[in-house]
């Protein structure tokens, strides 16, 4: 069990705010940490790393990592950390990448096996694609065998086939290692594939926590299929109306009644809804 | 969108799949849903609704429909467009929306004061808001 109760003051685009965030997280979890930009999230994922201070406790396992005397060094928490931008040594090989965390051939071995990377091993960073990189800071986050894996948007920066490729070997490394696994992501299909739990936080606090289906399933009532989008345009035809709503990148049209378009304004969102048994699905 | 408020008469579940009865105006009324959520239970007041596009009017009707929900109305106004007609049903103290096709509208020579059956499938019932 992973015991988090940590309070820090953040300065932040809109001032100052309070980021604490009480969580209990049990071993082997894969949790995903959502929320907008500036909730606190990459802090807190640092603060577990010790590289950002902070008041309150952590306790990993009985372990005591932070308390109101005490703060375990960077080194000796057992935390494997995957950033963004790879955050490589450019000047080692691949290989030397990984055994610059540990002197462990046979385990950097498999880690390179695994993720397919053992041909590309004495090659240096720079001569590799971002899908490649990030396999190989994934592989050195798990050289030391952490406890916590923490995973900062690690595979945003992808194009969306490599992040399907990686998402499996991250779900398959997080079972063989039995780490418990903490990312930070903004994108549902990711958090519902790989999370079996999923935390929103929101002004520095946590507003939502349970299943992804739980949190992500937008409803309206009891209509499961759900989505906003701005409302473009509606257009009296005949005696009906037809409005133009944007989703996305994509644009869709509803059919309204005289009495349904009375209430809408061209310009404002809108929640667009149906019941699960009325959409239709075909493969692309 | 056409709105009703109904109480929850009976739930009956398999799995994640729910067929809820409600009662309103003495009429019984059902609904096909998903996950339900919890405050929904026997005697819960709800708002439903329906798009007007999917009820139907069934006039001097003699037989069998599998329509879970056959709501005795009276039609209080109907705008005849080109290709469309606007109905307006009044059930109760509700009054209900139907669109259909003016060719339907004109083969059953509907007309204002009328009496007919508002047909709706269980799966077009949503439930809006709970009360």
């Amino acid at each position: 069990m992973i015991e988090i109760n940590v309070t820090k003051t953040l300065h932040g685009a809109e001032g100052v705010m309070p980021l604490h965030v009480k969580l209990n997280i049990q071993e082997g979890e894969f949790v995903a940490l959502s929320g907008q930009s500036g909730s606190g999230k990459t802090t807190l994922l640092r603060i577990l790393a010790g590289l950002e201070e902070a008041m309150g406790s952590i306790k990993v396992h009985k372990q005591v990592w932070l308390d109101a005397q005490y703060s375990l060094s960077v080194q000796k928490r057992e935390i494997g950390f995957v950033f963004q931008d790879y955050a490589l040594f450019e000047n080692m090989t691949v290989e030397e990448n990984l055994l610059f965390v540990t002197k462990d051939k046979p385990l950097a071995q498999h880690l390179l096996q695994i993720t397919e990377l053992d041909a590309l091993k004495k090659r240096t960073p720079n001569s590799l694609s971002g899908g490649q990189k990030q396999r190989v800071s994934i592989c050195r986050a798990l050289m030391k065998r952490p406890k916590i894996l923490l995973l900062d948007e690690p595979l945003s920066a992808l194009d969306p086939a490599m992040r399907t490729k990686l998402q499996n070997e991250l779900l398959s490394l997080h079972k063989e290692f039995g780490t418990t696994t903490i990312m930070v992501s903004h994108d549902p299909s990711e958090i519902y594939c790989l999370a079996s739990r999923v935390i929103i936080l929101q002004n520095g606090e946590v507003k939502n926590d349970g299943t992804p289906k739980e949190v992500l399933l937008k409803t309206q009532g009891s209509q499961k299929f759900s989505f906003e989008g701005e409302l473009l345009d509606i257009k009296k035809v005949d005696v009906i109306y037809v409005a133009i709503v944007a989703i996305g990148q994509q644009l869709v049209e509803i059919v309204v009644s005289s009495q349904e378009a009375k209430n809408l304004k061209i310009g404002e969102n809108v929640r667009l809804s149906t019941k699960a048994f009325a959409p239709a699905m075909t493969q692309i | 969108m056409s709105s009703i408020i109904a109480t929850v008469h009976n739930i009956q579940t398999v799995q994640n799949l729910n067929i809820v009865s409600f009662t309103c105006n003495e009429s019984l009324l059902k609904m096909m849903s998903l996950d339900l959520e919890e405050q929904i239970q026997k005697g819960t007041k709800v708002l439903l609704t329906c798009k007007p596009t999917a009820i139907a009017i069934a006039k001097n009707f003699q037989g069998q429909l599998s329509y879970a929900n056959q709501l005795h109305v009276s039609i209080t106004n109907i705008n005849v467009g080109e290709l469309l007609s606007v109905l307006k049903l009044q059930f109760g103290e509700f009054v209900l929306e139907s669109v259909i096709t003016t060719d339907s509208q004109k083969r059953m020579q509907l007309q204002c004061g009328e009496e007919v059956i508002a047909l709706i499938k269980s799966s077009d019932l949503s439930i809006k808001e709970v009360l």
